[in-house]
């Protein structure tokens, strides 16, 4: 009977007789369970079809390999190599080798930290390859618009003073919270008897900036501000006298020139 | 600003020992979480050293603030103080396994909040987590560093839930397991009437957030919430150690007052008592 060889740098691990068919993946129903991160749950199978032996591609997300080339359906001949992950699966036509091992079940782990090579490994998988290039059909559009890697944000929000006495013009918001207030973190600092040492936190989150009050007295469009507010272009701030318009400035220009 | 706090700890109902190890400083703002692994003894040595090596070098550290390491990644000079600390502390737990061979591999995770100046800084390795209660929800702070999370961010799967339970929970980022460690930093701005939740993943794994938030929703005194919430998570399996760290940001006696009574006309509103009432919270 045909039989498959579980093999891992160099290393025999186990061997299977492919019978009726066999499914291989990191699931715990799988016939050869490869429990490594670049496997799929159920990552390809074999299977035996009017006297040949067939492998076929369960959809995997980083692909099955034979002898080195990526493949979807394959007609399987003696001495093939199958590549699932990091793992080989020989195969042999002839062999007379019984009993396929019954699938273990894993134990719930506790909590486990992926070793340095083992999460190079993972990273690496996560990553397309060269030729294991990520099958843009395969993923979801939304999830594979969350997938996107976060380019540098192309604009960022700017306070420019309006009325009032600063140091400063216009106060670019790079940092994650700017501090308006007489800190001497503060980006806008006050000064003055009265004034507090932080007035308002502006918090830059992905898609845009947040306002919240911290001290003192500040409007917002003339409105008392007093929980978070996202900030709007042209949202007007009064923070104790001093006067601030919040707008976008367009990165792209600068980083072109 | 004033700061009342509440913590427990709690070995769960499935483990013989205790693993994580916490730690509040209220004066200086300081509140950390960590949840130690590799066994015993190790488990809870890297844990309890994580704790205590982040406590010394903030206070031994005498300038007021540290040099900001990372200056271009725009933090606050307390927030970069607060990350080099916990590189500090890996550094430390590495060097005391690679000296000890019963302890080899030991590592543990990190939630780390420092409070300055109304923003609170978080820092975070691992999967213990922080969220911040504020205007009635109850928002993550940070993004677990496991193979689950890795893997959705990378768009490969699209639910973690898909992964099998010993995939989702590895981790991809630990304490004391390699000789530098890339810490992920927040910096959320907090008012008076927002809570600040640290907690271990013997939390998170056991109770959902909607009962997170419901918790903070009913209670008002931190160490309430904190009792309420290692009783949850025993009772619905208790799997794992349960730490929680529970920070109420508090205003003076008239905003507690006023905080009290708006929770109170809210419920009283909810459970009918009448129209009056309701218009009452809203205004």
């Amino acid at each position: 009977m045909p039989k498959l060889t579980l093999q891992y740098e160099g290393r025999l691990l186990k061997e299977y007789t492919v019978g009726v068919g066999l499914t291989i993946g990191r699931a715990p129903d799988n016939a050869v369970i490869i429990d490594n991160p670049a496997v799929s749950g159920h990552h390809a199978r074999v299977y035996s079809e009017s006297g040949a032996v067939i492998l076929e591609d369960l959809d995997s997300t980083n692909g099955t390999y034979v002898n080195g080339q990526h493949t979807l359906r394959h007609i399987m001949r003696h001495g093939d190599v199958v590549l699932v992950g990091k793992h080989q699966l020989v195969f042999d036509s002839a062999s007379e080798f019984a009993m396929a091992p019954p699938p273990a079940v894993p134990s719930l782990g506790d909590t486990m930290y992926l070793d340095t090579k083992q999460g190079r490994e993972m990273r690496a998988s996560l990553q397309p390859g060269p030729g294991q290039a990520l099958d843009e059909t395969r993923i979801r559009p939304g999830v594979r618009a969350a997938a996107k890697i976060p380019t540098a944000p192309r604009r960022v929000g700017v306070l420019q003073v309006i009325a009032g006495r600063a140091e400063h013009t216009e106060y670019d918001l790079e940092a994650h919270t700017s501090l308006i207030g007489k800190s001497e973190n503060a980006l806008v600092r006050l000064h003055g008897w009265f004034k507090p040492s932080v007035a308002v936190a502006i918090a830059r989150s992905n898609d845009g900036y947040v306002a919240t009050l911290m001290g003192g007295r500040t409007t917002i469009n003339n409105e008392p501000l007093e929980k978070r507010h996202a900030l709007q272009e042209g949202d007007v701030l009064n923070v104790n006298g001093l006067v601030l318009e919040f707008r976008w400035k367009d990165l792209v220009a600068e980083s072109a020139a | 600003m004033r700061l009342r706090v509440g913590a427990g700890t709690h070995t769960g109902r499935v483990r013989a020992l205790n693993e994580d190890a916490y730690m509040l400083r209220a004066d200086e703002g300081l509140f950390v979480v960590c949840d130690g692994m590799g066994g015993a003894p190790a488990g809870e040595v890297a844990s309890q050293l994580a704790v205590d090596a982040i406590h010394r070098e903030l206070r031994e550290t005498t300038a007021p603030f540290g040099e900001a390491v990372s200056d271009e990644r725009r933090y606050l000079p307390h927030t970069n103080r607060l990350a080099a600390v916990v590189r500090r502390s890996n550094e430390v737990i590495y060097e005391q396994a690679q000296k000890d061979p019963r302890q080899a591999g030991m590592g543990t995770t990190v939630v780390g909040a420092w409070i300055r100046q109304q923003v609170v800084s978080v820092a975070h390795v691992g999967d213990s987590r922080a969220y911040l209660w504020h205007d009635h929800r109850l928002e993550p702070l940070t993004r677990d560093h496991s193979l689950g999370e890795a893997q959705m961010a990378a768009g490969l799967i699209e639910e973690v839930r898909r992964l099998p339970v010993e995939h989702q929970n590895a981790l991809v980022r630990v304490l004391g397991r390699e000789p530098d460690v890339e810490v992920d930093l927040r910096e959320v701005p907090v008012q008076p009437g927002d809570y600040l939740l640290l907690c271990s993943d013997g939390l998170t794994r056991m109770v959902p957030e909607f009962m997170l938030a419901q918790a903070f929703h009913d209670f008002r005194k931190p160490q309430r919430i904190c009792d309420f919430l290692i009783a949850a998570a025993n009772s619905n399996g208790g799997a794992d150690n349960i730490t929680v760290v529970v920070v109420e940001v508090t205003g003076g006696w008239w905003r507690r007052w006023m905080n009290g009574w708006m929770r109170f006309a809210r419920r009283e509103a909810v459970s009918g008592f009448g129209r009056t009432s309701g218009e009452v919270c809203r205004s």
